[in-house]
């Protein structure tokens, strides 16, 4: 038993939990703490990977801190294979994390077939614990449609009035996309198969296929279109405003923390390094699609009367910003992408936790009935003003960093795009400070009191505010980690570093 | 005088001698005891499943001819005797507290489902074309009957009648193929003979016959423009009936069809597959688009099923060895998946299929939520969702046809894919996102139904997480297509 | 090859050529005279008109049913006895399980009350 099997268990502990939880599921208080328990000790063994000094070294699978390789379905060639790099442990935490906040902002709000929720939140967690670990596409594949399903019916069962209709879209739209990226999967799989003989799913070895540039160019072209209705990049974003405004809170924040980070992960990840020629061609679509996205959102923001629509609207801008970031790819801009794909995960998850508060008590998310809000919940309403400011990148604070980091690297090779993508982060303080300034501050339109956070959502967003303060003040560390995971991907796909620099 | 008896083997019949002696005896058995007394029946028929299973199994890994060249014993066919026997005893399951309900379990039911059971094994063992038509009708001449099983219901009448007079006019244009290729091959239909026959000239016969077996055999598969009959069949039959129809007569038929195109037709192959091409791609097209618009789950399952022939096609038109191995999975997954699909219909129709609209599963997942479990477990695999056999099948289906370099096709087919997710969801939403219009009642959760829908969800989900053993079992079976 | 039909073809326009001339010739010199009966649809002598839909006893249907099965039966005894020395023992077995499975079937029906006429 090595280190390395404990890979297995980060996938498959949160799985079988998932059925605990469910057994558990006709005594809901009994079912909350069990939930609570399981998602405490898969983020306790996450933390422990932190400490364990790990080094990187390579394996059949190519160059990890921690992989395992098992036979999986034989024939075909395609193998269980998970490999773990700063990246992915990053993201890792953060799922083991927002898991835990889903617990524990549910534990009132949720009291409609209890086992079931917390039966979906674990498996849920499960699916992305392969996701961002997979290194054999086939897994990663199974992985990417298999989270469909629980989110479907987070979504379907305990969201909102329109619930369904959102439901749908969401399935339709996400699972049309990836069986795009299962044939260019297929495509590239017999293409490997036929030049070198071994048939083979490995991310290694399909990275080193020779591809005639068409080929690749329709290859990534249908990778892309999985991805970026997962990112959601704009055109293809319509399901995402949908899907936040109906999602039950804890599903929001799964989406925004945790989905949308699939698609930018397995971007980064696998459309890059499989396709570099492709890619790199894509970078004038990608700056485009990103500042189109910040600039369209921030347009669209601005426009919302519903909270929770406008907090989803800043995703796709934070989303747009973060691939505009792979368009400049060095090493600034890229880490601090990177970087901000963790902080929009608290973050944004953050905004839509004290969001789905406020509609617990308010009984409605229209800025026409909030106002003056300081006056009747001023604890709820500092630690909203705080997420607020951290989401438009106060200095000081998570998204500062990223921001400043990715804006920095743009500087130094397309000064023109730098500066459109600070306008666009302008508008982003725009729209944030407008929303603080509609809900919590002006005249109150309310006759009746507001009640106050409670000591337990005090400790939710107090736990979710060590991460932001810590990451604004010392993000020394975990870029530590990115620049590592960095050098190593370069060394491991001589391809995408030649064709992109490294 | 002298008569020349060719040797034979018995033992390489061993099921079908199996299965027919137990029909027969349950035949007897309901004749010759005083009425009422019908509980020997299936089981009996289980009991005579079984030891053909066993006899099945006893004869893997031969390969051989027997009979004076007419019946094949290789491993491809006895893959499919498994599978029909899967099939045969979990429709015997689902069967007895339905037709109880109907007050119509009669023995010979039962005995006509082995009798259908043996047309099949001998459709896939069929070394001779004759042997194949021969097992086509035994089987279709049960089936109709047991379509028409409930005589006072006009519906089960218009069943049996339509698929009696189309099946009719399928058999004839398969007869009038193989007629032409006699004529073409020079007189001879020994599926072994026929490349060496076909090789040289007169092609437009060959042809012509190859595109009447495609006829006889599409419509025994129900692929469009052969699939008229699908719809209006399925709903009207006997819900068991239908589900035995999805799986067992679309698998046999489709065993039939690979065997004669693979091993008969290789050096032919441009040419069917052209054809198979279109064939296909209107199937699935068609079978996803209208099963959208049903509100009756037994004609939803209907189209979904020709949408399913479709997919099945598409691994005919690749003609690979992976091809051929997906062809047999995915009918055994596919067997699994439905005849659970149609359990949870037998159980949610409750007495005389008094719920059969799409609407009464609304609420479901609050009042029964096991039950809705498992038929949401089966959606997910009929659409081809992971971690499910159906996913897995679909998936060895479309890399066969890649590998084939039938990328469009690969791409339609993955496109239909999503259009299906949209219909199956439909029926996960309404079980569980749908408040029920009234309350449900209580279900009559018969063991036997019970248990069909433990072990094919079991099955959907073990075979879907560990495909590899099915796989290197099909794989050794399609060793026997040297065109491939 | 096809020319090796090429005798049938020849056959069948020569049979098809004789017919139309005939009935050509008939309609062109015959005399014809219409009446009332003569218009009628011929049938076997029996009156054409009244009620297409009479009924039989479904027992005659049965009845003849099992005739033909048996008929068939006899049919398939004839043959086996011109041959019944050289097929040996074998015939006979084969002979007795063909019989042996009709005899099954008579006693089914018999045993479901098939043959009782009320």
């Amino acid at each position: 038993m090595t280190a390395d099997s404990l890979l297995l268990v980060l996938v498959f502990f949160p799985l079988a939990g998932s059925l605990l939880a469910l057994g558990a599921g006709y005594q809901p208080r009994l079912c909350r703490w069990v939930s609570l328990i399981l998602s405490l000790m898969q983020m306790a063994l996450i933390s422990l990977l932190f400490f364990l000094d790990l080094q990187p070294h390579s394996g059949p699978t190519g160059t990890w801190l921690l992989a395992v390789d098992y036979p999986w379905l034989e024939g075909i060639g395609a193998r269980f294979s998970l490999g773990l790099d700063g990246l992915s442990l990053l993201l890792l935490w953060l799922t083991a994390f927002l898991t835990v906040i889903s617990v524990l902002i549910s534990w009132t709000a949720i009291n409609l077939k209890v086992g079931l929720f917390h039966f979906f939140l674990l498996f849920l967690e499960g699916c992305l614990m392969g996701l961002f670990m997979a290194t054999d596409l086939l897994l990663f594949y199974l992985f990417w449609e298999i989270q469909l399903i629980p989110m479907f019916f987070l979504l379907g069962i305990w969201g909102h009035a329109r619930r369904i209709y959102a439901a749908v879209k969401f399935v339709l739209f996400t699972f049309g996309g990836s069986l795009f990226m299962l044939i260019a999967l297929l495509v590239l799989y017999v293409l490997h198969g036929h030049q070198t003989g071994e048939y083979t799913f490995s991310l290694y070895q399909l990275s080193q296929t020779p591809l005639s540039p068409t080929v690749e160019g329709w290859l990534y072209a249908a990778f892309l279109l999985a991805f970026a209705v997962k990112i959601p990049l704009v055109p293809l974003h319509t399901w995402l405003p949908d899907a936040h405004t109906e999602a039950p809170t804890a599903g929001s924040v799964d989406l925004a923390g945790l989905l949308l980070k699939t698609g930018f992960y397995a971007f980064f990840r696998f459309a890059f390094p499989l396709f570099p020629g492709a890619a790199q061609a894509s970078i004038p679509l990608l700056l485009a699609l990103g500042l189109v996205g910040m600039f369209y959102a921030a347009w669209i923001a601005l426009a919302q009367t519903d909270i929770k629509r406008l907090v989803a609207y800043s995703s796709i801008g934070h989303m747009g910003l973060m691939v505009l970031a792979l368009g400049i790819w060095n090493l600034m801009a890229l880490s601090g992408s990177l970087l901000q794909l963790f902080n929009h995960g608290i973050s944004t998850s953050a905004l839509f936790v004290m969001v789905g508060m406020l509609d617990e008590r308010l009984g409605s998310r229209n800025f026409q009935d909030m106002g003056g809000l300081w006056q009747q919940m001023p604890v709820f309403s500092a630690f909203f003003l705080f997420f607020a400011l951290s989401s438009m990148g106060l200095p000081g604070l998570n998204n500062f960093v990223g921001e400043i980091l990715i804006l920095l690297g743009a500087f130094q090779i397309r000064p023109l795009i730098a500066v459109l993508a600070f306008v666009g982060v302008l508008l982003t303080v725009i729209y944030i400070l407008r929303m603080v300034q509609d809900s919590l501050f002006g005249e109150s339109r309310r006759v009746q009191p507001l009640r106050d956070v409670t000591p337990r959502e005090v400790l939710i967003l107090a736990v979710m505010a060590l991460p932001v303060l810590y990451i604004g003040l010392h993000p020394g560390p975990v870029l530590r980690l990115f620049e590592s995971s960095l050098q190593v991907m370069w060394g491991q796909f001589p391809m995408l570093a030649r064709s992109l620099g490294g | 005088m002298t008569l020349n008896i060719p040797s034979f083997n018995l033992a390489s019949i061993g099921p079908w001698i199996t299965l027919s002696i137990f029909a027969i005896a349950i035949l007897l058995a309901d004749a010759l005891s005083p009425k009422g007394n019908r509980t020997a029946a299936p089981l009996l028929a289980l009991a005579g499943l079984a030891v053909a299973g066993f006899q099945t199994i006893s004869l893997w890994g031969k390969n051989g001819l027997d009979f004076a060249r007419m019946v094949y014993v290789d491993n491809f066919s006895l893959f499919f005797y498994m599978v029909f026997i899967l099939g045969t005893a979990l429709t015997v399951l689902i069967s007895l507290q339905y037709l109880k309900d109907y007050g119509k379990n009669l023995a010979e039911y039962y005995a006509l489902l082995l009798f259908a059971t043996v047309g099949m094994m001998l459709m896939a063992a069929g070394a001779h074309l004759i042997m194949i038509f021969l097992g086509l009708e035994v089987m279709s001449i049960a089936v109709y009957v047991l379509a028409g099983l409930f005589r006072e219901d006009a519906r089960s009448n218009e069943a049996a009648l339509k698929y009696l007079v189309l099946g009719a006019f399928a058999s004839a244009f398969l007869l009038f193929g193989m007629a032409m290729l006699y004529g073409a091959a020079g007189g001879t239909l020994f599926l072994n003979d026929l490349p060496g026959r076909l090789t040289a000239g007169f092609k437009p016969l060959t042809l012509l016959a190859i595109a009447l077996l495609v006829v006889g055999f599409g419509f025994k598969v129900a692929s469009v423009p052969f699939h008229m009959w699908t719809p209006d069949v399925y709903e009207g039959a006997p819900t068991s009936v239908t589900a035995f129809m999805a799986v067992g007569v679309k698998t046999a038929a489709f065993a039939a069809f690979a065997r004669v195109f693979f091993l008969a037709f290789p050096t032919l192959m441009p040419d069917w597959t052209m054809v198979l091409w279109v064939l296909a791609v209107a199937t699935m097209t068609l079978g996803n688009v209208v099963a959208i618009a049903q509100t009756n789950i037994k004609r939803m399952l209907a189209y979904s099923s020709i949408a399913h022939a479709g997919y099945l096609l598409v691994a005919l038109v690749a003609a690979n060895q992976l091809g051929a191995v997906s062809l047999m999975y995915y009918l055994l997954a596919y067997t699994l998946m439905n005849l659970g699909a149609f359990g949870v219909v037998i159980l949610v129709g409750r007495k005389k299929d008094s719920y059969l609209s799409i609407y009464d599963y609304a609420g479901l997942g609050a009042q029964h939520p096991a039950l809705a479990a498992a038929m949401a477990l089966f959606m997910f695999a009929l659409a081809g969702i992971p971690p499910t056999a159906g996913f897995v099948g679909k998936f060895y289906i479309f890399s066969a046809a890649v590998k084939a370099g039938y990328i469009w096709l690969a791409i339609i087919g993955v496109m239909n894919s999503v259009v299906s997710v949209y219909y199956y969801l439909r029926i996960t939403v309404l079980m569980y996102m749908k408040p029920a219009e009234a309350d449900l009642g209580p279900i009559n959760f018969a063991p036997a139904v019970t248990a069909t829908l433990l072990l094919t969800a079991a099955g959907v989900v073990l075979i879907g997480v560990f495909p590899g053993f099915l796989y290197n079992l099909a794989l050794n079976s399609v060793k026997i297509f040297p065109g491939l | 090859m096809l020319i090796n039909y090429l005798p049938i073809l020849i056959y069948m326009l020569i049979a098809v050529g004789l017919l139309g001339v005939i009935v050509l010739l008939s309609e062109l010199l015959g005399k014809k005279t219409h009446t009332v009966q003569k218009d009628i649809p011929y049938e076997c002598g029996m009156d054409p008109i009244g009620d297409a839909r009479s009924r039989y006893t479904v027992r005659f249907y049965i009845i003849a049913m099992f005739f033909i099965v048996f008929d068939i039966e006899a049919i398939f005894l004839y043959p086996w006895g011109v041959v019944f020395k050289p097929l040996g023992w074998f015939g006979l077995v084969e002979m007795g399980v063909f019989i042996a499975i009709l005899a099954v079937g008579l006693a089914y029906v018999w045993g479901k009350g098939a043959l009782e006429w009320e």
